[in-house]
């Protein structure tokens, strides 16, 4: 459906920011359909606002806060006549009562139904739902079963043991047990954090894996109740629980097993009569054995490796989806060929804990060529500030294979210029040539188990070199006094520090 | 002659001097001839004893950043004239930084308090991580730069405490 005529909606809203509001709104018009983009002042000048059709400014007490208030977004999207709502990933997009207030408003919710967020959003609930389905699911004991002997049925789920708010995500207020003698207490410490962080002191214990691989799969259903998988992202190179690498194909898994895990998700959205796109993640041990560990209900900032291999546009198979078409397509007809790496650029120092970093952006040269993509929200002349997450960019590669994608992101990563504020290119560099991960060994903690990749090695005397005589060059009292001191005096001698 | 550049943690002294045709590097014991040919957009042709090398330079107040074989680095240029005056000024300890950057989540003294070494300041939160700021040594609030909830980045100026007086004595 090309023609924009054909469409129940001629104006979609993007409500987020950064580089996936630009990635949607660039489907949403190659669709021929117009964009709408809601931004906090602070986003005034950035990529998304400018390319958008039309561009509504919304407050907050914090930016943050601005991109979390449904009913602005509502009246934005009335204002502009859109028609339907893409959320993006993070803010609202798995708020179910988001969702549901943009039905109620008589628009479009680009995702699923209020009742499939909710679901999957408790972690615990979409647990019992999928263990009850049929699905595989970590040996656990849930609080909420019996309080009164959470405690013990803990114990029996043996150590190692992880501890998880039920309200929680992101990797907060988890915790690891190896020795169960300290479990009563890390339980106390897990309650309080959950409470700070979620409002719900709710916990559950599941049994840890160790080593543990992330392996996920990307689903597609329509309202028909039509479900493909579209294969699965290893994402298993972490940092704090965050994402810093994803890949497809996961180099973990045979095709035996790839199938099985595909098939397993697709079961598994079947199940929950899931409609649009959404990401079921697993925890994949070193022998092969697999537990459902959650699904996003939501695209997943890593969808663009999908992409690569497959050449499906996930955005534009959002919207057909929310528009009510079918699938159009059977589990065969999907396809994958070659190998797609994502990096994650993160305004951080990644010598120094990770801790994020601020700065203007003063040059930012992309890279380019062949297999080579670069999602961002910023631009050359921007600032990159705390007021948001330190995610800047995302550079994805294609290849023919995994070795010619390594040797190709390395490539990008080499050519990519980013000056004004500190990033973590020269890290992902590291870790990209790590014989571990060119071996396509790794798991989630292999970043922990291997600090010297994040550790900056020292500077080779000609590149100190280099940097000092460029830095002088550039520096005008250095250029100055050097200008107005005649050469006759430096042949005189001791012109030295 | 006394010029140099942080970078990281390290500082680097050198000079600049000039023959008839090129500019020479100083650094350590070694005087390295050296280029800069500038170009579009930042890239620049750096020449340095007869290497040459693709380069993109941006400049910011004292700060160069310098991209240099697929790495970015940032030095900032220490004018001769302030580290001279730094170097009599007072106790590095009387302010307070940043470690990074971030946002207050509690701010637990106010101007006039007393403190002693390692009491809680203030708490601060970066990226859903929360930090306590210590006080470096004993001593009185001067001041309090932020309120609770106020974002700065990282180096910013938190807290000052007064001066020590003689003894360790508080005032």
């Amino acid at each position: 459906m090309s023609d924009p005529k054909r469409w129940p909606f001629h104006t979609v809203l993007v409500a987020n920011r950064g580089e996936i509001a630009v990635r949607v709104l660039r489907t949403v018009q190659k669709l021929g359909l117009k964009g709408v983009v809601v931004h906090h002042a602070a986003d005034r000048r950035t990529i998304a606002v400018k390319m958008a059709d039309h561009a509504v400014e919304i407050t907050g007490s914090t930016p943050v806060a601005a991109y979390l208030d449904g009913r602005q977004i509502v009246a934005a999207a009335k204002k502009t006549g859109a028609g339907a709502i893409h959320p993006g990933y993070g803010f609202l997009s798995e708020n179910a009562g988001f969702c549901a207030a943009v039905e109620a408003a008589g628009l479009i919710f680009i995702g699923p139904k209020p009742e499939q967020i909710t679901l999957m959003g408790d972690k615990v609930r979409a647990r019992n739902f999928v263990e009850k389905a049929g699905f595989p699911v970590a040996p656990s004991a849930i609080e909420d079963d019996d309080p009164k002997t959470f405690v013990e049925r803990a114990r029996e789920v043996g150590a190692p043991l992880l501890i998880k708010p039920s309200a929680g995500g992101g990797g907060k207020g988890m915790r690891i047990v190896r020795d169960l003698k300290l479990l009563e207490p890390e339980i106390e410490r897990s309650r309080s954090e959950g409470k700070r962080y979620f409002g719900d002191g709710r916990l559950y214990v599941e049994r840890y894996i160790e080593n543990p691989r992330h392996i996920e799969v990307q689903v597609l259903g329509d309202s028909h109740g039509n479900v493909v998988h579209v294969f699965e992202r290893e994402c298993s190179v972490q940092r704090r629980f965050q994402k810093i690498v994803e890949e497809t194909p996961s180099p973990a898994l045979t095709p035996e097993l790839r199938n099985k895990i595909c098939e397993t998700a697709a079961g598994i959205a079947r199940s929950a009569g899931y409609r649009g796109a959404g990401t079921v993640e697993f925890i994949f041990g070193q022998s092969g054995e697999f537990y459902f560990l959650e699904m996003n209900t939501r695209l997943q900032v890593e969808h663009p490796v999908t992409e690569e291999i497959t050449g499906k546009d996930l955005v534009h198979e959002m919207l057909r989806i929310a528009a009510g078409e079918k699938l159009g397509c059977t589990q065969a007809d999907v396809k994958a060929q070659g190998h797609s790496i994502e990096l994650r650029i993160y305004a951080e120092d990644a010598a120094r804990g990770y801790t994020p970093t601020t700065g203007p952006i003063l040059t930012l040269h992309p890279p380019q060529g062949e297999g080579v993509r670069w999602d961002s929200g910023v631009q050359q002349g921007g600032e990159v500030t705390s007021a948001f997450d330190p995610m800047i960019a995302k550079l994805i590669v294609r290849a023919q294979d995994r070795t010619e994608a390594i040797a190709r992101a390395d490539q990008a990563l080499r050519e990519t210029v980013l000056l004004g504020c500190k990033t973590n290119t020269a890290f992902l560099r590291r870790l990209i040539q790590h014989p571990a991960f060119v071996a396509g060994d790794v798991h989630t903690g292999f970043l922990d188990a291997n600090p010297q990749i994040a550790a900056e090695p020292a500077l080779a005397e000609t590149t100190l070199q280099a940097l000092l005589a460029a830095a002088a060059l550039n520096t005008r009292p250095m250029r100055d006094v050097a200008d107005t001191v005649p050469d006759m005096h430096a042949a005189i001698g001791g012109w030295r520090n | 002659m006394h010029h140099a550049f942080k970078l990281g943690d390290a500082e680097h002294n050198l000079a600049l001097s000039r023959s008839a045709d090129a500019y020479r590097l100083h650094l350590g014991d070694k005087v390295l001839p050296i280029d800069l040919r500038t170009g579009a957009d930042g890239r620049a042709w750096l020449t340095i004893d007869d290497v040459h090398h693709e380069v993109v330079i941006a400049t910011r107040g004292d700060d160069v950043f310098v991209h240099f074989e697929g790495e970015a680095y940032q030095l900032r240029y220490e004018h001769p004239l302030k580290r001279l005056a730094e170097a009599g000024q007072g106790c590095a300890e009387d302010n307070v930084r940043a470690p990074m950057p971030g946002s207050i989540v509690a701010v637990q003294v106010k101007a006039g308090d007393n403190v002693t070494k390692g009491q809680t300041l203030l708490v601060m939160e970066s990226m859903k991580m929360e930090t306590t700021i210590a006080a470096p040594r004993d001593g009185v609030i001067a001041a309090v730069a932020y309120d609770k909830g106020q974002t700065f980045d990282r180096d910013a100026l938190l807290l000052s405490l007064g001066p020590m007086v003689k003894d360790g004595a508080q005032k």
